[in-house]
């Protein structure tokens, strides 16, 4: 290594030093809140960063079954699933005309949904509580996804809109000429076309979904329909001593995300960064 | 044709978002008796709002809104302006971007829960927690570590949480930014003799301007709309003493009913005030906006 190289490593140093203290700071708590699963509540006093004594599941189970996690998880996978698909169908089906057709009308609508990316929806939820009971949907998975669709849709539109209007005039011109239906289009021309824009919104419409915890709080009272975010946050006073249980329960509500996010970093990475919407 | 393909996200988008939130800014100005609207009253709920006892969460409220939206511009947006510059300039000169690694690790509690990194960190900062055993152990601290329990204290501690949740979004967002600039640009500040931190101040910063904008927008409309943090962390009260209530925990006790001693609702005061956080969000958002607009520098 010449002088002048290793000059430039070291004009690095407090710059790398300070980068590296950073991710200190992300992963500690996390590295903690791993091996802290493994650990009875004594031992998480005893032994503070130690890996533990025995990789005992315990906390796991538990959480899983004697505190129900399971249902909640179960819920939580619906719900998400549930909400992407609907957000994904009816905003492809409402951005198709809006981005392609002259139709008079769609810089209007496309402005109604676009509004809806900032409105803050949680001022409204008093009338939405009422309205959800009126609908019987007080306690539902079902009313959940809806409400998270509605919520989604104006993002999803955006974005397919986005997507679809720059691909080229003579695509559906063509398919029009050999008769295809409206439906046919595009489900088997423009869609294809617009896969980056399914997986942006599928991705962000799940991270958003799986996370909240403002919507369960209001609208569902029975423990068979909570989600795991409204569970966590029970457990946090429920479970106050018994700190393995809830350290493995936040362990276990990490674990779906963890793993798209290791799949996926490089999307993630690259939508947010084109200021796509996360929240 | 077109109005049937439009027709189901509309029906739902209008139904579960738009009709509501008409609703609600339109049911502010009724008086109410539980979840029944009653009759017309005019301003007579906003005006109550800012009448004792309501005028003293209001403030507190609004207070602790402000000041969580100033320590995230320092402490996350700022911090993490440092943070894209160091890896931008980690990565001049050379082919690949080694900056990736750094920005997925930072990014990651982002896509995590803010329940779950509130809970996290009530477990981390708890008395008896490991953050209190790892002070003590260091001797900058001596006995139970009360740093949430304590009003002076536990606002600081939320935002500090909030920040750590979020830092990667600005890294994200500055490096973006940074790399749209033409490295010519560095390149001649750099023969003018410009150091790293000169050319951060005078030649990146300006240029950034769209990305802050971005950033300083989202965190004016995520700070007020806080509320999970504060749930998990120091219950729907924003103990201790209110001292950690936002607008919406405050707007959540009077619609859902924990508020005061009995825990009644009060459905006229809970919609004045989510028509006041509509029109602080909205106004504040595009007056933003427009200022971000004008301050962008065309090349």
């Amino acid at each position: 290594m010449s002088a002048l190289a290793i000059q430039r490593r070291l004009s690095r140093l407090p710059g790398s030093t300070v980068l590296v203290l950073w991710s200190a700071a992300v992963l500690l708590p996390l590295y903690i809140l791993v091996v802290s699963c493994f650990k009875t509540t004594a031992e998480i006093y005893e032994n503070r960063l130690g890996l533990p004594q025995s990789w005992s599941f315990d906390n796991f189970t538990n959480a899983w079954t004697r505190a129900d996690l399971g249902q909640n998880f179960i819920n939580s996978l619906i719900v998400t699933g549930g909400a992407v698909a609907l957000t994904i169908v009816v905003s492809v089906l409402a951005a198709y005309p809006l981005s392609r057709y002259k139709l008079g009308w769609n810089g209007i609508m496309l402005g109604l949904f676009l509004s809806g990316i900032m409105l803050p929806i949680r001022l409204a939820s008093v009338e939405l509580f009422t309205l959800m009971r009126n609908l019987g949907l007080l306690d539902s998975l079902t009313g959940l996804i809806l409400v998270y669709s509605a919520i989604r849709i104006p993002f999803a539109v955006f974005i397919f809109a986005n997507f679809m209007r720059v691909l080229p005039s003579e695509l559906d011109e063509a398919a029009h000429m050999d008769g295809a239906g409206e439906t046919r289009i595009l489900f088997q021309i423009i869609l294809p076309m617009v896969k980056p824009a399914v997986s942006i919104v599928a991705i962000f419409t799940a991270i958003a979904v799986w996370n909240d915890f403002f919507f369960p709080l209001i609208f569902i009272f029975d423990d068979r329909y909570k989600t795991v975010p409204l569970a966590i946050s029970v457990f946090v006073g429920q479970f106050r001593t018994d700190w393995g249980l809830v350290f493995a329960s936040l362990a276990i509500s990490m674990a779906p995300i963890l793993i798209m996010y290791c799949l996926l970093a490089r999307q993630i990475r690259e939508g947010v960064g084109a200021g796509g919407g996360m929240k | 044709m077109a109005v049937l393909f439009v027709l189901p996200a509309l029906a739902i988008y209008g139904l579960f978002v738009l009709y509501p939130l008409a609703m609600s800014l339109w049911g502010s100005f009724f008086t109410w008796k539980g979840l029944r609207m009653l009759d017309f009253a005019g301003l007579s709920n906003f005006t109550r709002l800012f009448v004792f006892p309501s005028s003293a969460r209001l403030t507190g409220a609004l207070w602790h809104n402000v000041i969580w939206f100033f320590g995230i511009m320092v402490f996350q947006n700022g911090v993490g302006l440092l943070f894209a510059w160091l890896l931008f300039l980690r990565d001049q000169g050379k082919g690949r971007s080694g900056a990736a690694f750094f920005q997925s690790l930072f990014f990651f509690p982002a896509v995590l829960s803010p329940v779950i990194v509130g809970a996290l960190w009530r477990l981390l900062l708890a008395p008896g927690g490991v953050v209190e055993w790892a002070l003590n152990g260091l001797g900058l601290h001596q006995g139970s570590l009360t740093v949430l329990g304590n009003s002076q204290t536990a606002l600081l501690m939320l935002i500090a949480v909030d920040a750590w949740n979020w830092m990667g979004l600005p890294v994200l967002i500055y490096t973006a930014g940074l790399r749209q600039i033409s490295g010519q640009i560095f390149e001649a500040a750099k023969l003018d003799g410009a150091g790293s931190g000169r050319m951060l101040v005078s030649v990146a910063l300006p240029l950034l301007m769209p990305a802050i904008g971005t950033l300083t927008t989202l965190s004016f409309i995520n700070t007020f709309n806080q509320f999970d943090i504060v749930y998990v962390m120091q219950g729907v009260q924003g103990n201790p003493s209110y001292s950690t209530d936002t607008l919406v925990t405050y707007f959540y006790r009077l619609a859902f009913g924990a508020e005061g001693a009995v825990g009644i609702t009060d459905i006229g005061l809970a919609l004045a005030l989510g028509t006041m956080l509509f029109l602080i969000l909205s106004i504040g958002t595009l007056l933003m906006l427009r200022f971000f607009d004008r301050r962008t520098v065309q090349l």
